[in-house]
Order: structure tokens, then sequence, then C-alpha cells
């Protein structure tokens, strides 16, 4: 044989598996998410990735539409009854799970049930419950002790913990439990027997999914699905993403670095957008507990320092369309954003204000400890920011870098600062999460049982439970600019700034349905 | 020889114990909660404590250990705290693609190396030894992951010969397995060749100042014959025991390596379980990794009798 046949020969023997590669990813959708897929039960764990995988496999009984408006997805209808505390719900007639059963109101019953004890709003459902009940097989009622207009879009919020509706026997796990049977009745089934955890996740359409005869609306409408399979690759190089992107290995990435988007803007086969239009609240949490963040006028007195501007730009660079200021206690563009009180971080930035205003609020140099994580970047880099604000505004300030793990620990202790404990830790809030008061952990007032930084505000706390109550979305308003405008006074956090992280995708991919997590129906190549 | 094999085998057990007693210690006082986690931030103190005990991580420190090593005794490594999975499992899908990387890597490099370091040492002050020498330096300054990025750029991105990332199972198809192990393969194996190929070097500069060579010399033995029959079986017991020893260095390069190539192994499972405080994976890996270092050493020792018929065990 000849050297230079054998070499031909070699040459084909390589490239032949990936040219039959090439044909098979026509109908696949290669797709590198955020993270490590680790765990797969939706109302278990609160993790994003957990949510979008949720999204795919379960369907729910409404669904968010683009207006941020809930409307019926499983549901074919909704009813209330005048006092406001029925709410009867008929089930869509061709609804199946995975294994072929059909989709009964007993299965949603457990679903609801499950989800009521694990998340922040189902948790309010279960104090507002009288009882549920079977009325039919594809008719259920819930039941209230007082009305409570919000109840279908928490049903369909699409932040975590979504409520996924299972069959009867797997939501009928403690919900501190994980699920071990993952069948769902949404548009895509999982193959667990694929699942290698840290590596790949694989999805194929569910031919028995019936999508609402609609186009698609984010989470409400049509969930036409047009590849017979959808495969998650998990990449934590940043580089090593990005490469495959433009070597047509991957079709879309979740999370491009902010240094690597000129890279990849300078290949034409590749868009750059952003998907998520609701983006990430980024914010300043304090730890109300101890100096000197335990006093409302020294967290005031910060606010003339700080620069949004200066944080996003650290976060994500200078492209302004990546993301938005000023941003105020809700996220911006959604129903519930206003201006009330936005000078407080619009305004002309005045260091010398925030060091009088520190001066009689009564600091007295106490260290303060900034907790950042070095494995996420742009939360390291609002760290660094906001270590360079206190500083310059007179505060001394311990920034201490860790892993995330270590930092969610960390957090959760409640000794002093020279106890272990912190005084500060940066943070991005997913938009959806913090548009409405229902959902937005920061704002609540609920000291020792609420989220990390343990703020107590029965003011705040008595203008969520009036949002829960509001009968149209003026009161709503209302409410929140009432709230809001408490914000600024108590500062239990600051907003630092809307991030709206593009995606990365090849040109070949049309119709990726936009305004929040990833979402697999409705796109198509070519 | 068999009793000596056997006699270290039994070694290993109180080497393992001591292993897990260390691994299981350092997990328990390293910061991290997992149940924090898993929880997120709308969890309550409560719900945290909840999935605290439902993981069992409440229980005292020798409470989990006794169970953790009964169940190991028992070929039950635990489950995962955040996949759900059985360790064994997750070890399972992830052994063949650092088998893989580690066996070529160590083909390419020992059928590197070890020529490169004969041929330095015949030609010793040479610019074929300087070449050589050179090499080695810049194997062992450049980090595997710079070398990964060079090599993917070139060869993936510029050429498109072979692809970027991923692994395809043997069972797949050799060629596209190979495929996907060649850059990671050359970029470990960078490293592990400057490090063979300088001990080699090193040995046959010695063996070949020694009276038998200049003996086969004089009795008229041909350069190849002097330096791979003669010399080079005598250089080989030093050579064996850093191949050996640099195993440790490639499951350590591993890590990096599959993180940069996006290679589903052990080593990423190992980062991965650390960031997330994943314990009975932690344990588990970091176990296997010890008993596979612990038989190659074995190895390795029973090696040396095949090339130095002196050594009796």
């Amino acid at each position: 044989m000849h050297r230079r046949t054998l070499l031909q020969g070699m040459g084909l023997a390589l490239a032949a598996p990936r040219l039959a590669l090439a044909q098979g990813h026509a109908r696949t959708l290669r797709f590198v998410p955020q993270g490590n897929l680790a765990n797969i039960d939706p109302v278990w764990t609160t993790t994003t990735l957990a949510r979008n995988h949720g999204l795919m496999v379960y369907d729910t009984l409404f669904g968010m539409g683009r207006d941020f408006q809930s409307k019926p997805q499983m549901a074919a209808g909704h009813e209330v009854s005048a006092d406001g505390l029925v709410h009867a719900v008929t089930l869509r007639a061709d609804l199946r799970f995975h294994d072929g059963q059909p989709v009964l109101a007993r299965d949603c019953i457990a679903s609801i049930a499950r989800w009521s004890k694990r998340d922040v709003l189902g948790q309010r459902l279960a104090l507002l419950l009288e009882e549920m009940r079977v009325k039919a097989d594809d008719r259920f009622e819930l039941v209230l002790k007082k009305p409570w207009p919000g109840l279908t879009w928490a049903l369909g919020k699409p932040s975590a913990n979504i409520c996924a509706i299972m069959p009867e026997r797997i939501a009928q796990t403690d919900p501190f439990t994980q699920i071990t049977e993952y069948v769902g009745s949404g548009p895509f089934r999982f193959r667990a027997s694929q699942w290698v955890p840290g590596s790949m996740a694989a999805y194929e359409r569910f031919p028995g999914y019936v999508p609402r005869d609609e186009p698609a609306d984010f989470l409400a409408g049509g969930k036409v699905v047009h590849f017979d399979r959808v495969e998650w690759h998990v990449m934590p190089d940043p580089a090593t993403a990005a490469a495959a992107l433009q070597n047509n290995e991957v079709d879309w990435w979740e999370t491009p670095l902010a240094d690597l988007l000129p890279v990849l803007r300078g290949n034409r086969d590749i868009a750059i957008e952003v998907v998520n239009t609701a983006g990430a609240l980024a914010m300043i949490r304090f730890n109300h507990l101890h100096p000197p963040f335990d006093r409302a006028e020294v967290r005031r007195a910060l606010l003339p320092a700080i620069e949004q501007t200066a944080f996003m730009q650290a976060a994500l660079g200078e492209d302004r369309a990546l993301w938005q200021v000023p941003a105020g206690a809700f996220t911006p563009g959604t129903p519930l954003a206003s201006n009330v009180g936005m000078e407080a971080v619009s305004g002309p930035r005045d260091l010398e204000a925030a060091k009088r205003a520190l001066a009689a609020a009564g600091y007295k140099g106490e260290p303060v400890v900034i907790l950042s994580p070095t494995d996420f970047p742009t939360i390291s880099a609002l760290s660094e920011v906001a270590a360079d604000t206190l500083r310059r505004a007179g505060m001394k300030v311990d920034l201490q870098s860790m892993d995330w793990g270590t930092l969610v620990q960390r957090r959760a202790k409640r000794e002093a600062p020279a106890q272990g404990g912190w005084n500060i830790f940066c943070t991005t809030w997913e938009g959806l999460d913090v548009s409405v008061p229902g959902s937005h952990q920061p704002i609540r007032g609920n000291g020792a049982q609420g989220w990390i930084g343990w703020s107590t505000s029965p003011r705040r706390e008595a203008l969520r439970e009036a949002w829960f109550d509001a009968p149209d979305q003026g009161a709503e308003r209302k409410i929140a600019q009432e709230l809001q405008a408490l914000a600024w006074e108590e500062a239990p956090f600051i907003p630092l700034g809307l991030l709206r992280p593009p995606q990365a995708f090849r040109r070949s991919l049309t119709n990726i349905v936009t305004g929040g997590p990833p979402i697999f129906w409705n796109v198509r190549r070519g | 020889m068999f009793a000596y094999a056997v006699r270290r085998v039994l070694a290993t057990i109180p080497v393992m114990a001591i292993v897990a007693l260390f691994v299981f210690s350092l997990l328990y006082i390293a910061p991290g909660d997992p149940a924090a986690v898993i929880a997120g931030d709308q969890a309550t103190p409560q719900d945290v404590e909840r999935i605290r005990a439902s993981l069992g991580l409440d229980r005292p420190f020798l409470v989990r250990f006794g169970e953790w090593v009964w169940n190991i005794l028992n070929g039950d490594m635990g489950v995962s705290i955040f996949t759900n999975l059985p360790v064994t499992t997750m070890i399972q899908q992830r052994i063949e693609p650092t088998v893989s990387l580690m066996v070529l890597t160590l083909c390419l490099a020992v059928s590197i190396a070890v020529p490169m370091g004969v041929i330095a040492a015949w030609k010793q002050g040479s610019w074929i030894d300087r070449a050589v020498m050179g090499f080695a330096v810049l194997g062992f300054s450049v980090p595997v992951f710079v070398v990964g990025y060079v090599l993917a750029y070139i060869f993936a991105l510029e050429l498109d010969w072979l692809p970027v990332q991923g692994y395809t199972k043997f069972e797949e198809g050799f060629f596209p397995w190979l495929e996907n192990l060649i850059l990671p393969s050359i970029a470990l194996g960078g490293v592990y060749i400057a490090l063979i190929a300088r001990i080699t070097r090193a040995t046959m500069l010695e063996v070949l100042q020694q009276d038998y060579i200049r003996t086969a010399r004089a009795k008229g033995a041909g350069q190849r014959n002097i330096l791979f029959l003669h010399a080079l079986k005598n250089a080989a017991v030093p050579i064996v025991t850093v191949i050996g020893i640099g195993i440790a260095l490639l499951i350590g390069g591993a890590v990096v390596t599959e993180s940069v190539f996006a290679i589903p192994g052990l080593g990423r499972l190992t980062v991965d379980a650390i960031l997330r405080r994943d314990y009975p994976v932690i344990q588990g890996v970091v176990l296997l990794f010890s008993f596979v270092y612990v038989l190659v050493n074995l190895v390795i020792d029973l090696a040396y009798t095949l090339f130095d018929p002196r050594i009796r065990y």
C-alpha cells in the first residue's frame, strides 16, 4: 500500500464518524446549559437548572405569557366562584403522562400538595387552603379560606419551584426527598438511562404531547416541538464551550462569558442575543443582625455612593444592551416596576455625602466582612466593586473570597462577623422572581424566618400581605410603589442594576422563545 | 513472588483504612453544607434542617463513619446527595473515559519519551540532546490547560481535523473513540513525556558508562543493540518507577484535561462533587484513586523482577 493511500484512508476513517454525526444532528438540538444538572426534581430543589429541566419534562396547569399574565396551559378552563373562594379547574382532554396514562385530577391535587410544602407561593396556598377536592377525572376544585386573586399566577409561575404536575404515585413522595421516577406530561421525555450528571442529559420529543392550538407565548400557548431530541452538554470551561459553538459541535450556549463575546461576535454563523429578557436583578444584601448594618441609617448611608453603572460594567462589560440601570426594588420592565424614589441610585453620586451619612449614623470603623464567590465570575465582579465602593466611602472592608459551596454555608451563619459570620454578600435574583412581592425574598421583613440577612420589617410584611389580596393590577402597582419607597428607606438590600446576560447560538436556529429561561419548543433549525 | 504479592495486597487494607478515615474526617471538618445548597434561597432554616436530616447529615461523626465503612465493606459506596444515583453507578459512568485517557496518554508518553531519552543520552551534548532537554523543560513549564487550548485552536478550530471536546465510547467505534482522545492525550502527555524522557536520559547516561557496555562495543555489537538491549534493560528499573509515580501525575492532570476537553471522566466528577460538597461521591472517588495508586505501585514492584533478575521477593 502506498503511504499516501494509507494516509488518505486514515483521514477518511477519522472523518467518517463526524460526517455521520453531522447528519444525525439535524434533528438534535445540542445545548450547553449554565451549569451541571445535578438534580432533577424541580420541586425538591430551587436550582435554575432543575427548573429549566422541569419546564421541558413537566407541564403546568397555567403558564405565564409574555405579558406576565397567567394563562391556562394544562387547564382547559378555570372558574372562580362569586365569593372568590372556590377555583374550579378543568383539564384538557388530551393530556397524557410519558408512561401513557392520562393526566387526572387526582394527579394534579397530589402535585399541588407536594409543591405547596416547598415553594414560597405554594406555602402561601397551603396557608389559605381549606381543601382540594376531585370533582371528576378531569376536574378539581381548590377551596380557599379567603380569596387569592393571584392563585393561577402562582400555579403557573416560571420561577423555582414550579408547580410541576406528576403522576399521583410520584407526587406522593415526601417533598424533602427526591423523586426517583421522572414521568411528566410535558413536551419532552427525559431519558434517565442516558443521564450522566456533570456531562449530558438527553430529552426526546414526547409524541403523545398535544400542544394547545395557539402560537407560543413564553410559557403559555402552544408548545410545538421541532426537534426529535435535545441534548444538554455540560461544559465547565467557557473557552471549550466557545470553541465547540464555533466548531458547530453545539448549537446553543446559555451563558457565554462576557470576555468571550467579541470572539463569538466575530463569527458570522453565531448570533448573540438576549433570550432571558427578564434578566437577573443584582443586589447587595446586608446582614441585619450585626453592626454596622443592623441599623437602617448605616445601610441607607451607602446609597449616595452606589454607582449602578460601575457594577454592571464590571459584571457584563460596556455593552448597555446587556444591562439596565437604574433599577429599583422590582425587575425593570415588569408591570410592578416604578421610578418611585429612584433618585436614591440614579441621581448624582456623592461619596462625601455617603461619608457624612455614615458618620452621622454612628459608624465607628468596624470591619465589614464581604463574602465573594470565586467560581461565579459575575457575582465576584459585583463583590469587588462593592468592596471598592465601601472603602471609598470610608468603611474598613475585609473582602473574603471562597467557592460558592463555602459561601452558601458561611452566609447561613448568624454569628457575629468576628466569630465566622459576615456583613455583606452580593447576589443576583432571577428577574421573574423579584418582579412581584409574593416571590420577592429580599424585600421581605420576616426576620429570623426569612431569607439570609434576616431583615425585620412589619411594614414591608404588611404590604406584602396586602399584595396577595390586591384585586387588580392597579392595586398591585400601588402596593409595589409603597414597598419600593420603603425599600429605599429601610434598605434591606441595595439594587445594583438588571443583568441581561446574552446567549449565543448558531444562526441556523430560529424562533427561539424569549422572555425567561431557555425553552426548547417553537425553536427550529433553518 | 506469589506470597509477596498476597502480602502486598493484604497490606493495602490498612492503607485504605487510613485513607478512608482521613478522607471522611477531612470532609467532616471542611466548610460547606450540601443541605443549604440544595435548599436554595427560598428555604427557611427549618427546611434546611429537614433536608439535612433526610440526608442523614445531622447524625454524629462516628455513626456516619461506621455506617459508611460498613456499607463500603458490603460493596455499597452510598448514594449521591444531589443526583440520587448510587456512587458506584456514577463511577461506572465515568471510569471508561478516564481509563481511556490515561491508557492512551501512557502509551503515547512511553513510546515517545523512552526513545527520546535514549537518543538524548546517546547523543549527549549534541543539538539533539539539547532539543530533547529543551522540550522537557517546556513540558514541565507549560500548564496542561494552555497546551490543551493551543491544540484545540490549531487542530479543531483552524484545521477542523479533530473535535474540540467530548468523548465517544469505545463500543461506538475505535476511530470516533480515538478522534476524541488524541488532543487530550497529547495535552496531558506533555509533562509525562518530559518526566520520563529526563529520567531515561539520566539513567542511560549512567548505564552507558558501565564496563559491560564497553565490552559489548568491543565485541562488535551494533549501536541499536547496545542502546536498546544492553543499556535500556539495565536502566529500566528507575524508568519503570517513574512511570508508576507518574500515574498520580496523570490522575491530577486528568482533572484539568477533562475540564478543558469536556470529557465526562472521574476527574470532573471529583471536581463537581467537591464544589457541591457531595460527600459520598468525594469519598468514593478518592478511595478509588487511592486504591488504583496502591495497585499500580504493587504492579511496578512486581515488574522489577522482569527487568532485573537479581530482584527477588
